[in-house]
């Protein structure tokens, strides 16, 4: 083996440890204090309790914001995807300038300053008074759409035409078309767009800490506002490890359903 | 019938995009360019004051200044750390690469204030560095690590690593092997092999993975304020502190400066790297 070829090893193998270290570790460490017995951080903790989970629960503002950071995504990533499917389905065989136009109008919001969104909306809601919770929904399903855009639109680009042709020709209508043939044919990506949006609803940061109102907050900003306000309790340290554990079961429900692949092959 | 058919399926996404995305930026525009006002949420007469105010002030191009090197000290380790983890794993077989991949792309799932407060555990002063260096007894006294540029850097940083290390293992594991096998049989060194083959052929992915950790590192107030705290404010603490303060047209201008910031910025690495003409489409 020739000597800089070893080098080129032990400079991958080294970079990949630090790197793993560096994006795991902080949240093993929120993890495993969560379950600490102690009132204050400290890390090992000195041994293991629910306390503060239990905690968690007792507190009415952070059980509020819990539920609300559930219903918002449920719901935000059921309009997104059936928003994004529709665009996807549009788009998905048509060409040219205006097509181009509209799939990345559709994707814009994927790469936008999220943060820039968020005041644009808190100043038309201000204009039209929208009330809290529709103005977080529609808030967090424009952020969660082109992630339900772009599985659907992977999903039915990969789509053989003819199976479309066929159900025409056999005199079936378009919308019979979509229902039957179209939607059980790219259902995959529909289902891995519904848990991408909501999980992306479910830790969204940017839109919501200026949409939240007085008793209507998010889990992610709840934990924010304790973090700036009252310093780190370990109940944030519950939270914190709620959220993980939400996103480790949507994970592997999109493993189950439809493979890791896909999930690699979205980003 | 099938036209109308398509519009039915266009409308609603359409009809959302333009009602909440474009609509509430043009908005935001709109009153940009209009004076303050103590009574409304902006005034009547037409003005560029907001810009002028923000472009011609020393505070505040100190601000741009220190937005624009925490960003590229992000840039440049998120570079560093992330293209040899990439080509780790984009040498992994096809199994162990998904394995590997879905690793990284599950802490991007979790929220980011839930990361920020690991790097606040970590970076407190009871947090985890702190009490291993006093339990070595290297220190007397807990270090201010925390509430520094240096930890919005090194946070955000990690935060905003995976999205590096995916965009540039994509490009690398797609990448034909043949090449590096010619440039190698004709006698390239390993070395000048990544160098003249492998590194150009990758820039797609590095474009993507630099455009990507730039853009939210602009708008990641929530990290930059856990992190940063009163003394490390970038230009986005800027726009919430104004929209805080009901100072609508002031802070609408600072959020199309940083939008303006983010145009120029993608432009201009999209010219350095030209991914373009990597893809045989154009020079």
């Amino acid at each position: 083996m020739m000597p800089s070829a070893a080098v080129g090893r032990t400079i991958r193998g080294s970079a990949t440890a630090i790197a793993f270290a560096l994006i795991v570790l902080p949240i093993l460490i929120v993890v495993i204090t969560a379950f600490s017995p102690g009132d204050y951080f400290e890390f090992p903790p000195p041994g293991l309790s629910m306390r503060w989970f239990i905690e968690f629960f007792r507190l009415a503002e952070m059980r509020n914001a819990f539920a609300l950071s559930l219903e918002l995504a449920l719901a935000a990533a059921t309009l997104a995807t059936a928003l994004g499917t529709m665009g996807a389905l549009f788009l998905a065989r048509r060409r040219g300038w205006i097509a181009a136009l509209l799939q990345s109008l559709f994707l814009a919001p994927l790469v936008f300053p999220t943060i820039i969104l968020g005041v644009a909306l808190l100043l038309l809601y201000r204009t039209v008074g929208m009330p809290v919770f529709s103005g977080l929904l529609l808030a967090h399903c424009i952020v969660g759409m082109p992630y339900a855009f772009r599985t659907v639109l992977a999903s039915a680009q990969a789509l053989d035409p003819a199976l479309e042709e066929a159900g025409q020709s056999l005199g079936a209508s378009p919308s019979r078309t979509l229902f039957f043939v179209t939607l059980p044919l790219v259902w995959q990506g529909v289902v891995s767009g519904w848990l991408f949006a909501f999980i992306v609803s479910f830790g969204e940061l940017n839109t919501a800490l200026f949409l939240t109102g007085p008793g209507l907050t998010t889990l992610p900003i709840e934990i924010f506002s304790y973090l700036q306000f009252q310093g780190s309790q370990l109940v944030i340290a519950a939270a914190s490890t709620l959220q993980v554990a939400l996103i480790v079961v949507m994970v592997t429900a999109v493993e189950r359903i439809v493979g890791m692949g896909r999930i690699i092959r979205a980003r | 019938m099938r036209t109308a058919w398509a519009w039915v399926l266009l409308a609603p996404p359409l009809a959302m995009t333009l009602l909440l995305f474009v609509g509430p930026l043009v908005y935001l525009f709109w009153v940009s360019v209009h004076e303050a006002s103590s009574s409304e949420l902006y005034g009547h007469a037409l003005t560029l004051r907001n810009y002028v105010e923000v472009v011609g002030d020393s505070f505040y191009l100190s601000i741009i200044r220190r937005t624009l090197g925490v960003a590229a000290a992000i840039l440049g380790f998120c570079l560093l750390i992330g293209y040899p983890v990439a080509y780790f794993v984009a040498l992994q077989p096809a199994r162990r690469r998904m394995h590997v991949l879905l690793l990284l792309l599950f802490p991007l799932m979790v929220s980011n204030v839930v990361r920020a407060y690991g790097w606040v555990a970590i970076l407190g002063r009871r947090g985890v560095v702190n009490t291993g260096l006093r339990e070595l007894r290297l220190i007397d006294a807990p270090l201010d690590l925390l509430y520094t540029t240096e930890a919005v850097v090194v946070g955000l940083m990690t935060i905003l690593l995976p999205y590096m290390v995916i965009s540039i293992a994509n490009t690398l594991s797609a990448l034909d092997r043949s090449f590096e096998e010619a440039a190698q049989s004709l006698g390239a060194g390993p070395v000048r092999t990544f160098v003249h083959v492998t590194l150009p052929l990758s820039t797609p992915g590095v474009a993507s993975g630099v455009l990507l950790v730039f853009l939210l590192t602009l708008s990641a107030y929530v990290t930059i304020t856990l992190l940063g705290g009163p003394r490390s404010k970038l230009l986005v603490s800027m726009i919430y502190d104004g929209v805080t303060a009901f100072q609508w047209p002031h802070a609408a201008a600072l959020a199309f400066v940083l939008l303006a910031l983010a145009l120029a910025l993608t432009a201009l690495i999209l010219a350095v790297l030209r991914p373009r003409r990597v893809q045989g489409v154009g020079r």
